[in-house]
């Protein structure tokens, strides 16, 4: 995967025209290997149309197979034997299924070379010991969702003076625990550690909104962030803005708004998108994203709404090469963020299906059961 | 927003309404009735009103929200005139109680007689083919209490209507409350179910899961979960036929329960289901264009759905019809299931020697089956998927049709919201 490599090495996270020949080339090489190492992938392209050998410009890359994740929830898919896996993840599971995925060495290092790149490019590497607010799973060998595993990697940052988890493993089961957190945050503020939070948007949003209500205006220690991920999706029905979070976010802890930092990315595709400083997902060099067309699946010019496909060659143990999401979104041009970075951004629509149909903020709500008085 | 006793109040007001519910709700039974005429005449005026425009503004875009067609909208509303609820009264209620003594020896007959259940929760959670309102209408009939749990979506037309009503006949006060809350507010959803003596609830396993862990173990759950309905084909069916059936597909997109999600065909032969897949996807196809696109997010998830089962054909034995917006699933199996929506069906075999074992093991999500056959074979189809489950056996175009007067899900609603109370 020498294309890939030097993909994931690459200097400057988004520069988008200087990769385009490069990005195209490691799709081919990984796109290739998939199908030497993994029949039902070989088997798939062949339904899509894409013959072996096929030519794989920058122009053609839609005519890789968009794989949905259910598919992933469905069929193990591996290119590689089992014992050369060095980590495993599932998915938080929507509806109960979740997708198993593995990662070789290889794979991981890209990784690594492409989190480090960007934890530098949007300011989140630090010598500077903090403490760590974690909205999310305290870890445990049972549980391998990913948040619990990104959410934990992410402390690695900048070095933990410690860690305080929101979800924690009690009798059985895992409590949400937000009033420990308030207590060592109150106790934080008074210190000159910064602090950082990480965690889905609707705990973070809870605990704000509480101890706003119990009165509760802090001013955390300089260098302090709000990090973000897993998803606005809970919020559907609380009809929250994310302004409001960000005012909360000012008024309870004193954090500034450039200073809440947002991520996304999916088991089935790797890739850490960050929010620029006007809270848009610019596409990074590693993966490329096109949006399809509700009915025929069809690439759809940028702007348009539609089925997010994410594309990445940084996976080799599995193919991971085009994943279609769950999510409807749209691809904004280059050139219309006006944060400083040039490259397209994507938005989020929301979820595929019925709207107002409760997915995982059903998940969500049985913790919250435990909180109730 | 908040309707408490006739008055609407801002959300904040939240914490002291709900402290005050149920002295109120107290002070009401001890002191109030609610006689049955006084909900249909309010409800009459109500309709006209409806059909005059009055409440388009708020109405059009809550139709939309809840993808409810003009046709469904209009039936909702035909359920609601005052004919329409007498005859409901005089079929769910009467004759009533008081007319059957029961001989009791030595002693005055024991007279009978119907009273309401009390209060009635009500959570209208997710998508309701109808309004939330006339769940609070069927409960005023019964002569409940009704506490409102709206939806999420709804932005103001169940509030409206309601507040309406009880404008309308300013008796009805005392009988109707909305809340606005969410529903992972479970301390109020929790106190009101506490209050009430039982909770409705519309929608899927989960509201329901979730509505009987807030009852406690005394109170009455009614649930009207989500159902599934499907078309049954035997012997040749005719293009017009299976054009009705089409476009009922089409203009209810399957999202209500009565919707049809697929068709069995009466047959062990794949050939045959093979050609009939085929045959009706063209008529579906055709159909679908003369209909406006649905929901973009109900089309992509259908997309989704059928291309993962492309990938799958190999191993499920499935072919996958898919164009202009339309699909048809030649499936080789026989399970009832959900399609995949916004003009999607699929095809299967059950020859009919199976249709109970089929079907039963499915038959608390049973509701409706479209039949197509042979005009001297339609009773004993009829009853064996009655035998089998089903509560509703339609003409395939009919299979969403509202009339007043019908059952719910093989209910009577008004029955199962009062009880019986006996005296001497």
């Amino acid at each position: 995967m020498k294309h890939a490599d030097a993909l994931f090495r690459w200097k400057d996270p988004y520069d988008l025209p200087g990769t385009g020949a490069l990005f195209a080339a490691a799709m081919a090489e990984n796109a290739a290997f998939q199908r030497r190492n993994c029949r039902d992938y070989d088997h798939i392209c062949a339904i899509a149309g894409l013959e072996r050998g096929a030519k794989l410009g920058p122009g053609d890359l839609h005519r890789l197979p968009p794989i949905p994740t259910l598919y992933f929830k469905r069929h193990a898919l591996r290119s590689m034997p089992e014992n050369r896996l060095l980590i495993r993840a599932v998915s938080s599971g929507t509806g109960g299924v979740k997708s198993r995925v593995g990662f070789d060495a290889g794979s991981l290092r890209r990784g690594l070379d492409m989190s480090l790149t960007m934890a530098r490019r949007h300011g989140l590497l630090s010598v500077k010991p903090c403490h760590y607010f974690i909205l999310g799973y305290q870890p445990r060998r049972e549980n391998d969702t990913a948040f619990s595993k990104t959410g934990f990697g992410f402390t690695f940052f900048a070095p933990a003076l410690s860690r305080t988890y929101a979800l924690v493993w009690q009798d059985g089961g895992y409590q949400l625990d937000l009033k420990a957190m308030e207590k060592r945050l109150i106790r934080a503020a008074k210190g000159t550690v910064p602090i950082r939070t990480i965690g889905f948007p609707s705990y973070t949003y809870l605990l704000l909104r509480g101890m706003e209500e119990r009165g509760i205006h802090l001013r955390m220690p300089a260098g302090s962030l709000i990090t973000m991920g897993g998803g606005w999706k809970q919020f559907e029905g609380q009809k929250v803005e994310k302004s409001e979070l960000y005012r909360l976010a000012r008024s309870v802890l004193g954090i500034g708004e450039a200073q809440c930092v947002e991520f996304f990315g999916a088991v089935e595709h790797p890739i850490l998108y960050t929010t620029c400083p006007r809270h848009h997902f610019h596409i990074p060099v590693y993966s490329r994203v096109l949006i399809r067309d509700p009915d025929t699946l069809e690439p759809v010019p940028e702007g348009t709404p539609g089925l997010v496909d994410l594309l990445t060659p940084m996976t080799a143990s599995m193919p991971l090469l085009s994943v279609m999401t769950d999510d409807l979104g749209v691809l904004h041009p280059a050139g219309t963020c006006g944060c400083g970075i040039e490259g397209p951004w994507l938005e989020i629509l929301g979820r595929v299906g019925v709207r107002d149909i409760v997915t995982c903020a059903a998940g969500a709500a049985e913790y919250l059961k435990g909180v109730a008085p | 927003m908040i309707l408490f006793q006739g008055q609407l109040y801002e959300d904040r007001e939240l914490p002291r309404l709900r402290g005050e519910l149920e002295v109120r709700c107290l002070e009401t039974i001890a002191s109030r009735t609610i006689a049955p005429e006084q909900v249909i005449s309010a409800c009459g005026v109500l309709v006209e009103r409806v059909r005059r425009g009055d409440y388009d503004q708020v109405l059009r875009p809550f139709l939309a929200d809840f993808h409810i067609s003009p046709g469904q909208f209009e039936a909702a509303l035909r359920l609601l005139e005052p004919g329409s609820l007498r005859r409901k009264l005089a079929l769910e209620l009467g004759p009533g109680p008081e007319d059957t003594p029961l001989p009791c020896p030595g002693r005055a007959p024991i007279q009978r007689r119907r009273f309401p259940l009390g209060v009635l929760l009500h959570i209208a959670a997710g998508n309701v083919d109808g309004l939330p309102a006339y769940s609070v209408v069927e409960g005023l009939l019964a002569g409940n209490i009704n506490i409102l749990k709206l939806p999420s979506m709804d932005r103001g037309a169940s509030l409206l209507l309601l507040r309406e009503l009880a404008a309308i006949e300013p008796a009805l006060k005392d009988f109707v409350y909305v809340f606005d809350v969410p529903s992972s507010d479970l301390a109020s959803l929790t106190e009101f179910a506490r209050i009430a003596g039982g909770v409705v609830v519309w929608g899927g396993d989960e509201a329901v899961r979730a509505a009987r862990t807030l009852a406690g173990p005394d109170t009455r759950v009614i649930p009207w979960v989500h159902k599934l309905s499907f078309a049954y084909v035997s012997g040749e069916a005719s293009d017009g036929d299976l054009a009705a059936l089409a476009k009922h597909i089409c203009e209810t997109r399957q999202l209500l329960c009565s919707s049809c999600q697929g068709i069995f065909l009466d047959t062990e032969d794949m050939g045959a289901v093979e050609a009939f897949g085929e045959r009706f996807f063209q008529i579906l196809q055709a159909e679908n264009a003369r209909h406006a696109p649905a929901d973009m997010g109900l089309r992509a998830k259908a997309s989704l759905q059928l291309w993962t089962e492309a990938l799958e054909a190999v191993e499920t034995g499935r072919r996958v019809l898919r164009g202009g917006g339309a699909g048809v699933t030649i499936a080789p199996d026989s399970r009832l299931e959900l399609s995949a929506l916004a003009g999607n069906c699929w095809v299967k075999p059950l020859p009919r020697r199976r249709i109970v074992h089929v079907l039963s093991p499915e038959k608390g999500r049973l509701q409706t089956a479209g039949l197509l056959c042979p005009p001297e074979e339609r009773p004993a189809l009829s009853a064996l998927l009655a035998r089998a489950g089903v509560v509703r056996v339609t003409w395939a175009g009919d299979m969403s049709r509202t009339l007043p007067g019908e059952a719910h899900d093989g209910l009577y609603p008004l029955q199962l919201y009062s009880r019986i109370v006996e005296f001497g």
